[in-house]
């Protein structure tokens, strides 16, 4: 009997599996629960039996009935919640997104942690007056820097920026000290362009006037925003460097990413890379932009955001950069 | 520049205690930076002095020939030689037999059916000097067998390359004494002095004038006569050739020299031709013909150096042909002189011809330093010729002497800037090490700077602290915080309103963002046969247009895309210059096919009004537009508006300029001017009361008839009702657009009456305006 019970609920089951429509189910459900069903029989039956044989099976036949019933009811609340509508569910198109350059992500890493140092982000002027870009920067008017060769300039007297060092003097008149900017911004050098050089190419320039700053403090500024950028804590050295507007000036190197300071193309084989000029702000430049240097002092730098985006994203031809070449470019999802 | 290891040694004393190969690492942190470090000598042994004892002709050769020659053994060695100079009697370097030149093993082998055993080498074959004529050619006292290096042990070298640029505020750093007094302060060893020789003034002063002190600051003459040996010691062949300079007698290769060593340049004129000497510019379009042969045009503002009336050399830079020194010279005048570093630059500049001498005046040489390097030579050239005479006196024009400088440097600026206090006798002793004099007082250094660093480079406080900073070591400083005010900082938004947009548009309409130049590419200018008139490059023919019109200058970049994808999105925020000025513009391209036009065109609207919807607040408008440039569809640009101001532009490139780009294409243009955009201020947003009660929708479908939406809107606009929450367009089949109502009151639940009335009034407005329903 018990067998007999318990093959009933597995025919019921296996049945159900292959039907789909809420017709056949009923089909089923008085096929195995309605008056002619073979539980029904089953149940009949009971009176015949022994009150022995009823007390043993009384309660097992109706406990399955109810059970049988459940699962079939359950079959047709399973029908009545599916759609009726037969589509190719398997589907899978290709979405399109579109992309950040990569200069823009990374110089929205970059000014994200000079904000949280307590910058200012400023922005700058692409043709920009020689004031801003040469005299006001220390930089004489027969210094090397200032040749042809090496800056656009251009027929309304003005010139197309070399560096975002003008923004300094724009920040130091506009906001006076103390002062905590950085300004990302597009430069040009009138290069040749091959797969290392590019006529344009993106800098951000950071300044920091305060009361009493030490190089300490520059040095620190440096190593955070490398860290953060290049997710991973970066070798650096700082080595004299000359520049017109500052005093002291360095270059500051970080241990070359593509061969881990090994020595590769990159680097020269040097195991270093050139990524931050910097150094302390030239007095000159700082009576250039109305500050006092007998009261305040500080510190400025540039940081190579071109070089930054080809060192992180290991980008081997400058000349992608400005391409436009979506088949590049579409690859730089915002993150 | 080159440096050559041996030639640091003999300056410094102790040079031993030295690691020549390592010291080179810490002298790119502390000076300048080292692009190479290279073992020089080492690319032969086995290398030994031999003498030729026999020489024969090849039998099977028309230049070969067989040599026996003395290695200091018991029997000579027979060697197969194809160099033309071998005689009798000639000492040579011998490759024997299991040496190495060039990592190669040398055997005995037959040459031509004889056996060589062995190879005799020229100079350029040990790596020693360019000379590849004949085999080396070595002095007759030589040691038969001795091994060369032991011979010549200058030929082992370390040899270190100095990146120029890096020394270009330190005129000291141009000669190897600057060098080794850099590295003898860097490891704390004792800087030799140079042997010089005093010269008897007891001759007459040479005819030398000075026209301009300001552009020449000294000269210094002597004339020397009875010079018989103008060969130069190997020693000095060899430190010239790994200096990178060619050797060619000894008085030319002793100016060579002196300019490595001292980094004074120097020029030797044959004494038979030179009269009198003047300094003086030259006059406009006269040529002169340099050393190397080439006729040079001269211009008034070029520093020349005169001999009688006739052009002598251009000051600074190169001589000239016909005070050359030739194999018959006996008689030398010579020349130490220091010119304005300005005036040298653009001499140079402007004749394209950059040599080592005006790479070194360019970077304001001490006029101390002539006098001296003067003296050296005539220290050396004597040693090599004991018979010379001088023949004029050591003439020395020298109208403003440079003297000393002196700086105050504060201890308390020396602290503020090393973020520490450093003990004064370490700072002393760094000032000093470097050839400072240093007074300490309670609160200063009293620092006197010599005259080789107080040309360009040490003027203020702030130099020497670059100084006490880089000797002291940027690594011994510790990275410091900076101390933050707790106040509000100023309001700069623009670099984040330009990030929130891009990303707006790349994460929700696909635009992928692009960087192009800032001139347009006249290139495609050409081939779309469009002129632009703006701001120009100086000195460019081609891409020397700044651009005007932003996307416009995109379309290069729409060109090359095309090539591979049937449409795209993209975008930029850059500059572009317009009136003289520098303005931030916002560019959307869309591309895609002809047939999609419509929807393309109604997409850009929608993008417009969404970003300004999104991120202002504010409800921008569109209106019609006739633009100037031809290369815009006249009859679809809009203006973007916001009441009287206008945002930007939306533009349909022309027709016959699309497809010069692609076939079937349709490309749009949005424009919108940045510098506005970051000036509006998001609209105030104020809570808004809502109904309690239920609103209903009504739909009208209403057939057109040759109106325009515009028609229709303004139709609608007309129509007023204390009913209408609002009123939309939801779909358009052909002429049929349907606009859907929605109707409610603050006070109550409409009533089937209110709405009756409504439609009825409607209905009415609508057969006004000879309106009518669609089915």
């Amino acid at each position: 009997m018990e067998k007999e019970l318990e093959k009933l609920k597995e025919e019921l089951k296996d049945k159900l599996k292959e039907t789909k429509k809420e017709a056949d189910i009923l089909n089923i459900k008085s096929e195995y629960v309605g008056k002619k069903s073979r539980i029904s029989e089953l149940l009949t039956s009971l009176k015949d039996m022994s009150v022995e044989d009823k007390r043993k099976y009384g309660s097992l036949i109706n406990n399955t009935k109810k059970e049988l019933e459940e699962i079939v009811n359950k079959a047709i609340e399973n029908i009545a919640n599916q759609s009726n509508v037969s589509f190719d569910d398997t589907l899978d198109y290709d979405i399109e997104v579109g992309s950040l350059h990569p200069i823009t992500i990374v110089a929205k890493e970059v000014t994200d942690i000079l904000k949280r140092m307590g910058f200012t982000v400023v922005q700058g002027f692409e043709m920009e007056s020689e004031y801003y870009n040469f005299e006001a920067l220390n930089v004489p008017k027969d210094h090397p820097a200032r040749d042809m060769q090496d800056t656009f300039y251009l027929d309304n007297g003005m010139l197309l920026r070399t560096q975002t060092s003008g923004d300094q003097i724009h920040s130091m008149e506009k906001f006076g000290a103390p002062l905590r900017v950085c300004s990302p911004g597009r430069t040009f050098r009138n290069e040749d362009v091959d797969a290392s050089h590019e006529n344009t190419f993106f800098q951000i320039e950071g300044m920091v006037i305060d009361k009493g700053i030490s190089i300490e403090s520059l040095i620190y500024v440096m190593k955070e925003i490398l860290r953060e950028v290049l997710h991973q804590d970066v070798e650096v050295r700082l080595r004299p460097g000359f520049f017109p507007f500052t005093e002291p000036s360095y270059e500051l190197d970080c241990s070359c990413l593509i061969c881990g300071g090994k020595g590769c193309p990159t680097c020269k084989h040097s195991g270093w890379i050139e990524i931050a000029p910097g150094g302390m702000v030239h007095p000159n430049v700082l009576r250039a932009g109305g500050i006092d240097p007998e009261v305040y002092n500080g510190f400025a730098f540039g940081l190579g955001l071109t070089r930054i985006a080809m060192m992180k994203y290991k980008i081997n031809d400058i000349r992608v950069l400005n391409s436009g070449d979506l088949r590049y470019l579409e690859n730089f999802k915002i993150n | 520049m080159l440096i050559s290891c041996n030639k640091l040694k003999s300056h410094i004393k102790n040079s031993e205690d030295i690691d020549w190969l390592k010291i080179w690492d810490i002298f790119t942190i502390r000076t300048a930076e080292v692009e190479g470090v290279k073992v020089v000598g080492n690319q032969f042994d086995g290398v030994v002095v031999a003498e030729i004892k026999e020489c024969q002709d090849h039998p099977d050769s028309d230049h070969m020939h067989i040599l026996k020659v003395d290695i200091g053994e018991e029997e000579l060695v027979q060697v197969v030689c194809g160099a033309p100079n071998v005689k009798v009697g000639l000492k040579t370097a011998l490759v024997k037999v299991g040496g190495h030149i060039d990592g190669m093993e040398i055997t005995a082998r037959p040459l031509r059916g004889v056996i060589s055993n062995g190879m005799c080498c020229s100079g350029r074959e040990l790596g020693i000097s360019d000379n590849h004529d004949g085999i080396l050619e070595l002095p007759t006292d030589a040691p038969n067998g001795m091994d060369l290096k032991k011979y010549y042990p200058f030929i082992n070298d370390i040899i270190a390359e100095i990146d120029n640029k890096s020394l270009t505020n330190r005129p000291d750093l141009w000669g190897h004494y600057g060098i080794a007094r850099e590295i003898a302060a860097i490891t704390k060893h004792e800087l030799l002095p140079l042997e010089i020789e005093e010269v008897k003034n007891d001759q007459e002063d040479l005819d030398i004038v000075i026209k301009d002190p300001n552009l020449c600051l000294r000269y210094c003459g002597l004339k020397i006569e009875n010079i018989t040996n103008n060969k130069s010691p190997m020693a000095m062949q060899v430190f010239l050739f790994y200096c990178g300079m060619r050797s060619i007698n000894l008085l030319v290769d002793l100016t060579n020299y002196l300019m490595l060593e001292l980094g004074q340049p120097m020029h030797a004129f044959d004494a038979r031709v030179v009269k009198s000497i003047e300094v003086g510019l030259a006059n406009d379009n006269d040529t002169y013909t340099t050393l190397d042969g080439e006729e040079r045009k001269l211009t008034h503002d070029m520093l020349m150096i005169k001999n009688g009336d006739k052009y002598f050399g251009i000051a600074g830079v190169m001589g000239g042909l016909d005070s050359e020194i030739l194999p018959d010279t006996t008689s030398v005048f010579l020349e130490s002189a220091t010119f304005n570093a300005g005036s040298i630059r653009k001499t140079a500049l402007a004749l394209g011809l950059r040599t080592e001498a005006s790479a070194r005046y360019e970077k304001f040489l001490d006029p101390n330093l002539t006098i001296i390097a003067l003296k050296r030579l005539v220290y050396l050239l004597h040693q090599e010729n004991p018979n010379l005479k001088f023949v004029s006196n050591l003439t020395d024009i020298y109208p403003t002497k440079v003297e000393e400088g002196h700086i105050s440097l504060k201890k308390k600026t020396v602290n503020i800037y090393m973020g520490k206090v450093i003990e004064d006798n370490i700072i002393k002793d760094i000032l000093e090490r470097l050839e400072f004099k240093v007074e300490v007082t309670k609160d200063t250094f009293e620092v006197t700077v010599p005259t080789f660093r107080h040309t360009k480079d040490i003027f203020i406080e702030q130099d020497l602290i670059e100084e006490i900073a880089r000797m002291y070591g940027f690594e011994n400083l510790e990275p410091k915080p900076l101390k933050l005010d707790l106040v509000a900082l100023e309001k700069e938004n623009i670099f984040n309103q330009e990030y929130e947009v891009k990303r707006l548009l790349a994460t929700k309409y696909n635009y992928h963002e692009v960087h192009s130049y800032i001139w347009y590419d006249t290139e495609i200018l050409k081939m779309l046969n469009v002129s632009k008139d703006n701001v120009k490059i100086l000195g460019r023919q081609e891409n020397n247009i700044l651009r005007d019109d932003l996307s416009f200058s995109l379309m290069n970049i729409v060109y090359n895309n095309l090539k591979n994808k049937p449409r795209f999105n993209i975008m930029e925020i850059g500059t572009i210059i317009k009136n003289n000025q520098n303005k931030r513009v916002l560019s959307l391209i869309m591309v895609d096919e002809e047939k999609n036009t419509e929807l393309l065109y109604n997409k850009a609207k929608e993008q417009v009004k969404y970003l300004f919807s999104a991120l202002k607040n504010i409800s921008v408008e569109f209106k019609d537009n006739v633009k100037e440039e031809s290369y815009y569809d006249k009859s679809l640009g809009k203006v973007i508006t916001l009441e009287n101001t206008t945002l930007g532009e939306i533009n349909v490139l022309a027709k016959n300029i699309t497809s010069k780009l692609a076939k079937k294409k349709i490309i749009i243009c949005i424009d919108i001017d940045m510098d506005k955009y970051e000036l509006l201020s998001k609209e105030n947003i104020l809570a808004k009361e809502v109904s309690k009660y239920p609103s209903v929708t009504l739909d009208y479908t209403i057939l057109m008839n040759n109106k325009k939406y515009v028609d229709l809107k303004n139709i609608l606009e007309e129509f007023k009702s204390n009913l209408v929450i609002k009123w939309e367009l939801v779909s358009i089949y052909e002429n049929k657009y349907t606009i859907r109502y929605t109707l409610g009151s603050m006070n109550k639940t409409l009533e089937q009456n209110d709405i009756s009335k409504f439609k009825e009034r409607f209905l009415n407005h609508l057969e006004t305006h000879n309106l009518s329903l669609g089915e």
